[in-house]
């Protein structure tokens, strides 16, 4: 049974999906979450006890395998992401999945691995604060990106801020892409159908945990991909079943509520 | 001209090239090229110090190629090891990144900073890219005036990426003119061995069309047997004449292809 209530609607205009605000106050608890980057440093006070589990890309003959890691985060980024997800879901379970600095490889085979190790794992939410835009990896990726969406997993991608397109952020249709806004409460989140990138979060000198125990205030759209991942936390502790597809249909719901109704924001 | 004449000749030409500053007359435009626009940016981003840093070696280290502000003298050819710092973030992830408040805290990578007694608070970091392949860093460090700066804004990472399109053609220039100024280096010091993976590396780099990447390839090989004798090079083009005159005798498909 699901809470999420679709309704018919004449007038064309009101929302597809009517979403109490219960999902609000949960935590993320029982939700996995895989942070595809560069490690996480576990040691981090917002951190610390958070992270079920932290692997890294090994280079075993020409196969890339994943094995438990202890080298921590290599460049606080995905300390950084770790965090933001920590704040608004902090019962989550974060799973450090490292490709970035990992054993001194960090291509996009490695990329691609670690998105494939984190879809046979079946994590239900998979922050990609990176990508490429190099066209080789272009169709297998899109496949990768199909068989996530098959297998029930979100997977939410950072745009790249640069002229070219950037891979995965730029297949619409089996991953949520975000941008970032310099809007500070992560609820209040902005969808706009019909763009390439479709959703903005807070991305704007966000203040994040990072090594050595300290912090920092990063700009970057890698920063407002761990906000909708969190929010996807939050909705999956509340409808456990939702789909990818649904997942999407509800952000829209959310984010269309939020422009219509700006009194619904709220500061966590 | 007798043989002695042809080989004092070739002396006098090959001390004449030496003379030349070979390491630099080539690149030197293209470094030029890079700083004006470094300066050029700058001024358009409020930024105190702008720099480049470019690829050192296959294992993702970083090498300052242009600086331009108070120590730029000092941060040319200083090196970042792979995945440290700002910089070398951004070149393995792709993803841009401004960092507010870099000096708040114990942890940053400050060699760059202890190198050059520089003391950097605020940093806008974006990827150079060229052909697909993420080929340096473009950095925008403090700004013009006193502390505390205000950090670099979206608008100002959106502009930094226009810039880092203009400046990564000339890096990508750069390199592949320096390549072949060491081959042209060891061509005239030994003239005998000459390696071609360096080449052929660099080919593989080319990404601009693959039928153009053959003939590259093709121009080389014919190069590499040529370079082997005279017997090797008569064979090459008895070979390859033959091949022509099989193909003229197909008119309208050539059968070669399957």
């Amino acid at each position: 049974m699901t809470d999420v209530i679709v309704s018919e609607s004449n007038s064309g205009s009101s929302n597809l999906f009517q979403i109490d605000d219960n999902w609000k106050k949960l935590t993320g608890k029982g939700v996995s979450v895989a942070i595809i980057d560069s490690g996480i440093d576990v040691e981090h006070p917002d951190l610390h006890g958070k992270i079920k589990e932290s692997v890294e890309a090994q280079r075993e003959n020409k196969r890339i395998v994943f094995e438990p890691s202890e080298t921590g985060d290599s460049a606080g980024h995905g300390t950084a992401c770790a965090g933001i997800i920590a704040k608004i879901a902090p019962d989550a379970q974060l799973h450090s999945v490292k490709v970035l600095g990992a054993g001194g490889i960090g291509d996009g085979q490695t990329f691609l691995a670690g998105l494939e190790y984190s879809i046979k794992k079946r994590y239900r939410v998979i922050n990609l604060s990176l990508g490429t835009t190099k066209p080789q990896f272009f169709a297998p990726l899109h496949d990768l990106l199909d068989r996530a969406y098959q297998a029930g997993c979100i997977v939410v991608a950072a745009a790249n801020n640069l002229p070219q397109p950037s891979f995965p952020s730029v297949f619409s249709s089996s991953l949520i892409s975000v941008i970032k806004s310099a809007e500070t409460d992560p609820y209040n989140f902005g969808f706009h159908y019909g763009e390439i990138i479709e959703l903005t979060a807070p991305g704007v000198n966000v203040r994040t945990p990072w090594l050595g125990k300290g912090y920092r205030n990063l700009t970057g759209n890698s920063f407002a991909c761990p906000h909708i991942a969190g929010i996807i936390a939050l909705l999956l502790e509340a409808y456990p079943d939702l789909t990818p597809f649904q997942v999407k249909s509800a952000l829209y719901a959310i984010a269309k509520e939020n422009q219509e109704n700006p009194a619904r924001q709220t500061n966590i | 001209m007798s043989a002695t004449n042809e080989n004092n000749l070739q002396i006098k030409l090959q001390s004449l090239i030496e003379t030349i500053d070979v390491a630099n007359v080539l690149t030197e435009p293209i470094t030029n090229s890079i700083e004006n626009l470094l300066r050029i940016s700058a001024a358009a981003m409020n930024s105190e110090e702008a720099s480049v840093l470019i690829r050192d070696g296959d294992q993702g280290d970083l090498r300052f190629l242009s600086a331009i502000g108070k120590v730029a003298g000092k941060i040319l050819n200083l090196k970042v090891p792979a995945g440290k710092g700002i910089a070398g973030f951004v070149l393995s992830s792709g993803q841009p990144m401004a960092v507010a408040n870099v000096g708040d805290e114990s942890f940053f990578y400050d060699e760059v900073d202890k190198s050059t007694g520089y003391s950097t608070q605020t940093i806008l970091a974006t990827p150079l890219r060229y052909n697909d392949e993420i080929i340096g860093v473009l950095e925008y460090v403090n700004r013009i005036g006193d502390p505390p700066f205000e950090p670099f804004t979206p608008a100002e990472m959106d502009s930094a990426a226009l810039f880092a399109e203009a400046i990564s053609t000339l890096v990508h220039a750069y390199g592949s003119t320096k390549l072949f100024q060491e081959l042209d280096n060891k061509i005239i010091k030994n003239k005998n061995e000459t390696d071609y993976t360096e080449v052929r590396r660099w080919l593989e780099t080319l990404r601009d069309s693959a039928e153009h990447r053959e003939m590259m390839d093709l121009a080389i090989l014919l190069r590499e047997v040529s370079s082997r004798g005279d017997g090797e090079r008569q064979l090459c083009r008895e070979l390859l004449e033959s091949i022509l005159r099989f193909s003229d005798t197909k008119t309208e498909t050539s059968l070669l292809s399957f």
